[in-house]
């Protein structure tokens, strides 16, 4: 058995009284504490002298309490931490001013950890050690890290103004640091500059639900407001993932309609030429013979060809069930002129008669022109069964509503988040 | 892909509808109207006025 | 790695050394500093009590890093305006020698390494001075003025007594970590990494009142 150099083979937690005030101060750190603050009359003290030292007396006219109580400890992947130092830290002046809580985490093997607070939104926080290469993405400063860039976000001078437990530094209220914010969600690189000296942190965003589960806390964390600089989208992969399901489902659409297109019979099942005199004092209406429009209820086109020329024709039409009686009525008019070497309108027209029943039909036609014009002639051509792609590109339309709500929400989201960074693109208002 | 099942169902519907309408032949624009017309129709075409019928809106030329 | 035992010259006790290639001890017993001589061990000193650190290394901790496993031999402890911390010397399964530092729970492992170049003096180096060493590029970091605090175990040079020395912490950009010890003339270079805890595969450590 060696008699060792340092102390008992096992670290004892120290307490002592407080020289200000008497009260009863714990050193939890072991050997790391340096400072310590009294929790009774909030003195900053020296740890590293026997009579500890008043380093800094209290002077603040608030109390902050800590949401994590001092002492807690708590599971934060896979190692367990306590918590043995507080401050809160400030930033701006006037009415921009706002505040934030640190937290600090200590294990004696794994070594010390920071949680930091913000209007509800956490970061888990370690020290780094590798140097980032400072460089610039557009406008905004970056920073690349071990292969991962960092965006700008913001940047502000931090001021500690209230302090709590034990820090292996030696905190006072008051102490100044300049710090950069750099995001790349849910990770978050900051830089803190006192004289000359540089540390770099690197934080992860986490849940105040796995806080408070992790540190058995009563009731619920405080609710988190606004998007915090690197609080992950909910919608992170969605937008990607979203476009491509549209995508696949597109053409699924594509592939139907050309299928269906494929398979629609076309088939003509009327034709006939007439002409028509306009000039002349008999009646215009005529009946087709019969003809059989056959398969399932499907769509009937009828197809009008005239010899027209700078004049116009209106057709009245009525597709008539021989059986039933059952008529289609509907006019068309078509005009066609060449005048002045422009076109206006076409000789020619389609009409489609949606879901007409498989049966015997003809047609009552009934033309009408200029009483001046010259004679038409004109064909009728009936088809049934043919491709009508309209609703087609309807729902092709209506598959992009879901991939666009989803982007718009989570361009949405990443405005939130922009909208309180010092390099936004678009600042209203002063800074 | 499979992140998505309420968009798949949506897109499943919407085309299973164009399937639906393309097979029974259905339009978007209604172009006629229906009715029953007497027998009597194909003997004397000429006794029928459709609503459809007297064409003035339209006076031809330019 | 037979260790030839002797006994201490000031109280007797045995003297075991881990490693054949040690130049200095301490006896577990008086605290005499002791250096190897070719003939026998020599008290060329004594440590107080260091005081009081909270590394959880300890002399006889063992831990495996690389699939290369090691012993804690030795210790050097330094303070500093900040704080403190100690630079733990270890010995590999293959007799190699190497350092491991605790500041404040941050590890870094090095070796001692023949300087690619010529290292210029302690005036000539200032923070953020790059250096190109085997196609990296250094950079100082922290240039930090220590006070030695005292000496434990085996140490693979003489080393006690020391007055104030500086010591320039270099970093990469891929996370490599140097060092540049002006306690003595000429200035010593150690390259090495950072290591996490779990990296090191440690045991044997010390224990803390209230942690499992």
């Amino acid at each position: 058995m060696s008699s060792p150099l340092v102390g008992p083979p096992v670290a004892k937690a120290k307490s002592l009284s407080c020289p200000n005030c008497g009260g009863a101060v714990e050193i939890r750190g072991f050997a790391h504490t340096l400072s310590v603050v009294c929790p009774s009359c909030l003195s900053v003290l020296d740890a590293t002298t026997p009579e500890f030292q008043i380093l800094q007396k209290f002077h603040g006219k608030q109390r902050f309490q800590p949401k994590i109580p001092l002492g807690s400890r708590g599971k934060i992947g896979e190692i367990v931490y306590e918590v043995i130092g507080y401050q809160v830290r400030e930033s701006g002046a006037g009415e921009d001013a706002f505040g934030w809580e640190e937290y600090l985490l200590f294990n004696p093997y794994k070594g010390f950890r920071y949680l930091s607070e913000f209007q509800g939104h956490w970061n888990f926080i370690r020290g780094l050690s590798a140097l980032p290469i400072e460089t610039r993405a557009g406008m905004k400063p970056a920073v690349q890290m071990l292969g991962r860039s960092y965006v700008g976000f913001d940047s502000m001078s931090a001021k500690t103004s209230f302090v709590l437990g034990e820090f292996p530094w030696q905190v006072r209220v008051g102490d100044t640091v300049k710090v950069d914010d750099y995001v790349s969600p849910p990770q978050m690189l900051s830089s803190e500059k006192t004289e000359g000296e540089v540390t770099w942190s690197l934080g992860e965003y986490i849940a105040g639900a796995q806080l408070w589960q992790a540190f058995r806390l009563p009731g619920s964390p405080p609710s988190a407001t606004g998007v915090f600089a690197n609080q992950p989208s909910p919608l992170a992969g969605k937008v990607r993932s979203s476009w491509r399901t549209w995508l696949l489902l597109n053409v699924l659409l594509i592939a139907i309609a050309v299928l269906l297109s494929a398979f629609s019979a076309s088939r003509t099942v009327f034709q006939q030429d007439y002409t028509f005199e306009p000039r002349a004092r008999t009646e215009a209406s005529f009946v087709t013979p019969p003809f059989e429009v056959t398969g399932h209820t499907s769509n009937v086109e009828l197809y009008i060809r005239t010899d027209l020329q700078n004049s116009w024709a209106y057709f009245n039409f009525a597709l008539i069930n021989e059986e039933s009686g059952h008529a289609f009525d509907f006019g068309r008019e078509i005009s066609y002129y060449t005048e002045g070497g422009e076109t206006e309108g076409k000789p020619v027209d389609t009409v489609t008669i949606p879901s007409v029943p498989s049966g015997r039909y003809y047609l009552r036609v009934e033309p009408e022109m200029d009483a001046k014009s010259a004679r038409m002639s004109y064909r009728l051509a009936v088809r049934r069964d043919v491709p009508h792609y309209t609703f087609f590109w309807l729902a092709g339309l209506l598959l992009l509503i879901p991939p666009i709500l989803t982007s718009i929400r989570a361009a949405s989201f990443e405005a939130s988040r922009w909208r309180e960074s010092d390099y936004a693109p678009a600042t209203d208002g002063g800074d | 892909m499979l992140n998505h099942p309420l968009f798949l169902l949506y897109g499943a519907l919407l085309i299973g509808g164009a399937t639906v309408a393309h097979y029974r032949g259905w339009t978007t624009t209604k172009i006629s109207e229906q009715k029953v017309l007497p027998k009597s129709i194909r003997d004397n075409p000429g006794a029928y006025r459709s609503t459809y019928g007297g064409y003035s809106r339209y006076m031809g030329g330019k | 790695m037979s260790a030839p035992a002797a006994n201490c010259p000031n109280c007797g006790a045995p003297v075991a050394f881990r490693w054949s290639s040690a130049v200095q001890t301490t006896c577990e017993f008086c605290h005499s500093i002791l250096v190897r001589t070719d003939v026998d061990l020599e008290k060329v000193g004594e440590v107080a009590d260091l005081p009081p650190d909270a590394s959880p290394i300890q002399i006889g901790a063992e831990g495996v890093y690389q699939n290369k496993s090691f012993v804690v031999i030795g210790r050097i402890m330094y303070a500093y305006e900040q704080g403190g911390w100690n630079e733990w010397h270890l010995i590999y399964n293959d007799g190699s020698s190497g350092w491991l530092s605790d500041a404040q729970l941050e590890y870094d492992l090095s070796w001692l390494t023949q300087p690619p170049e010529h290292l210029p003096a302690r005036d000539g180096v200032h923070r953020g001075k790059k250096f190109n060493w085997n196609g990296k590029t250094y950079e100082v970091t922290s240039l930090t003025t220590a006070h030695y605090k005292g000496v434990q175990g085996e140490l693979p040079f003489q080393y006690w007594d020391k007055a104030d020395a500086v010591f320039a912490d270099l970093r990469t950009t891929e996370g490599d970590f140097a060092t540049i010890d002006y306690s003595d003339s000429p200035p010593k270079l150690y390259l090495g990494r950072p290591a996490e805890f779990e990296e090191l595969h440690l045991k044997n450590l010390r224990l803390f009142e209230g942690w499992a």
